[in-house]
């Protein structure tokens, strides 16, 4: 399997949700939504299907690249977005989710890989796994928690009850900011072991710690409930500009001449 | 009928807390700037651990013994959206900004934001950071109760990291060795003064060793100096037989020697110092039906490398092949006349004495064949503190995972 395949997949795999959305939309009829679950979670394993393929034939984890880590959000995020829906009955949450996840599908679409099989030696660690996979999670849930919060101050604006709302956000923060710190922690552990120090302020290093502190304080914003619900949604909102900034934009800052994070080439 | 409260009067809220946090932030440029930079002493052994038992000694006397708003509000919520505020706002700046003193010092140079994490600023706002965290820390723990466990883990492991990494770096060494084979070497460098220092073991190289992805063959335009390749597609592989169309040519790799020397008009297999891959391929032109064959390799110190034409804008080119893995074999002579070998790798350092020792680098003129090994040798006493704080953010964490956010 290599990214020549990729297009194949990624018209299987959207056309599966989008068909599975349309579906949800008939009027409660239990066998349609059965159907529409079926086509969802049948994108999902097309999509599965390749991310197996390719690491199977890359001889290393697929990891490394922006692209990559583009094709594990996809699929956590359709993922988290179908638990959500049958957690919380969450309808919107699965358009959102499947909707967010074929944009990313569709951004690697239009800027494919490199079939490259390299992967420098600071990489071959059994770190390397598990601090990318929470990482993507974390990515996953703080962006449904973002489309929360924009939905909260439209709620607000509109002057109607934001408790559910609010509610939900929350308990998605907290989920997606422990993730969040896995990922944190994990990196420190492994830099330790890979080179000697387990913080260094490398440019990605200090925006993963800026996306935790946002995430921190919309977190204590939320301490007492009762607090500016207001502002804790703008902060909730913005935090995700931190964190795409931290995943795509630090490879475009001027302050980041030398990170050790910047692999693709 | 309660009157409207005016700034400074107690209880203080966001007013208050934002005040405080963004005159000690000012604060802390002003020292930078009047003061200057590179003047701030962290105390090591013993001191920092007297800083920190005094630390929570201040932390529990005051919230136990004195009665003033003042103390409620260092552990109230408002102090803390300050706190991690304006510390925010600092690393933010750093995020944006080149941490590097080049030139002239500038405006912002002069104010610490060239170099953040060693100015006074940082040092102010981490302090009211931590000092607020103590509070809260000490305000949950009378009385103790059970419901807080995760609060006293998420808390109470941050606090400590950021004690032990901060006020135990007094105490880390890192430096840099270059082992030679065959030679026995005791003296480490510090990369930053330069300073040499008398390691109590001696270290000698026995072995270094690269294994390397195998290389890729390109079309390369002449004209556009970039490899010609369509979009997800991967290069061509060095593998006896592998064909492949690139542009308007067919490729064909007839022979591929991992290790070769040039002998007359052809390349032999040899170990050789110095040899390279050697590919011998054949080019059929898929509209014209030309052939082009020859060697193509990707040189080394000793030799140049070898290109095949195919017309005046195309050529067929080696990568040059990356490192897979890299790793020294060390013999360590202790003090006590212990002798013993060691092997690190990237990723698996070992340790000797207080010492870990790292591979880092190796000689990259010659390649695979240097015959010395960069290591770096790091001793963190602190480290295990480090490790108990992180390891309770993780359970703090695992808690929050598995409750989520439930009501209070």
């Amino acid at each position: 399997m290599t990214w020549l395949e990729y297009p194949i997949y990624v018209y299987l795999t959207s056309s599966l949700w989008i068909a599975g959305l349309l579906l949800l939309w008939i009027p409660k009829t239990y066998r349609f939504h059965l159907l529409a679950d079926i086509l969802v979670i049948g994108g999902i394993i097309s999509l599965g299907y390749f991310l197996t393929a390719l690491w199977i034939s890359l001889e290393r984890p697929p990891f490394r690249t922006l692209a990559e880590t583009r094709l594990w959000y996809s699929m956590f995020l359709s993922v988290i977005g179908l638990i959500i829906y049958y957690r919380w009955k969450l309808r919107w949450m699965l358009v959102y989710t499947l909707l967010l996840s074929i944009l990313f599908l569709f951004i690697n679409y239009l800027n494919p890989d490199t079939f490259d099989k390299t992967l420098m030696p600071a990489l071959q660690s059994p770190w390397f796994v598990p601090h990318v996979v929470v990482y993507i999670i974390a990515y996953a849930l703080l962006a449904v928690s973002s489309l929360i919060g924009i939905k909260g101050l439209v709620i607000m604006r509109m002057k109607k009850q934001i408790t559910g709302t609010i509610n939900l956000a929350d308990n998605i923060v907290y989920i997606g900011f422990a993730f969040l710190t896995f990922g944190l922690l994990f990196g420190a552990l492994w830099a330790k072991e890979a080179w000697g120090n387990y913080w260094t302020w490398d440019p990605k290093e200090t925006w993963a710690f800026l996306t935790w502190m946002v995430y921190l304080l919309y977190i204590h914003f939320r301490v007492r409930k009762r607090m500016n619900v207001n502002t804790a949604l703008w902060v909730l909102s913005l935090s995700f500009v931190i964190l795409l900034i931290c995943w795509f934009g630090v490879n475009y800052l001027p302050s980041t001449q030398s990170s050790v994070h910047v692999y693709s080439s | 009928m309660h009157k409207k409260k005016t700034i400074w009067q107690f209880p203080w809220k966001y007013k208050e807390s934002f005040t405080i946090a963004i005159a000690l932030l000012i604060t802390g440029f002003a020292i930078e700037y009047f003061i200057g930079k590179n003047n701030i002493w962290l105390p090591a052994w013993p001191t920092n651990l007297i800083i920190i038992v005094a630390f929570w000694a201040y932390f529990i006397f005051l919230d136990r013994y004195v009665k003033h708003s003042m103390i409620n509000w260092l552990s109230s919520t408002y102090a803390a959206i300050s706190a991690i505020s304006v510390f925010t706002v600092l690393i933010l700046l750093m995020g944006f900004i080149i941490q590097t003193d080049k030139g002239t010092p500038s405006f912002i140079s002069r104010i610490g934001l060239t170099h953040v994490i060693s100015s006074w600023p940082y040092l102010i706002t981490s302090m009211y950071l931590m000092i607020i965290l103590g509070f809260t820390i000490t305000r949950r723990f009378f009385p103790l109760r059970i419901k807080n466990l995760a609060f006293f883990l998420n808390h109470g492991g941050l606090w400590l990291v950021i004690a032990a990494a901060s006020l135990g770096s007094a105490d880390s060494w890192k430096l840099s060795m270059v082992l030679n084979e065959g030679e026995q070497t005791n003296i480490a460098g510090d990369s930053r003064n330069r300073n040499l220092f008398e390691m109590p073991f001696k270290l000698e190289l026995l072995d270094f060793d690269i294994e390397e992805f195998p290389p890729n063959l390109g079309l390369l335009s002449i004209k556009t100096g970039k490899l010609i390749i369509e979009k997800g597609d991967k290069l061509i592989e060095v593998e006896v037989g592998y064909e492949d169309k690139v542009g308007d040519w067919n490729i064909i790799v007839e022979t591929y020697y991992p290790s070769a020397v040039v002998d007359g008009d052809k390349y032999v297999v040899s170990e050789l110092m110095g040899s390279v891959h050697a590919v011998f391929v054949v080019a059929e032109n898929l509209l014209s039906g030309e052939k082009r064959s020859g060697w193509v390799t990707n040189g080394s110190m000793m030799y140049s490398p070898e290109y095949l034409i195919l017309d005046n804008d195309h050529s067929i080119v080696m990568t040059i092949p990356t490192p897979k893995k890299y790793s020294s074999q060390i013999k360590v002579f202790y003090p006590n006349g212990d002798i013993e070998d060691v092997f690190i790798e990237v990723n698996k350092p070992a340790r000797i004495l207080d010492w870990v020792i790292y591979q880092v680098g190796y000689d990259e003129k010659m390649g695979k064949w240097s015959k010395s090994s960069i290591i770096e040798i790091v001793r963190d006493p602190w480290l295990p503190v480090v490790y108990v704080g992180i390891f309770m953010i993780l359970a703090g964490s695992l808690y929050l995972v598995w409750m989520g956010r439930t009501k209070n």
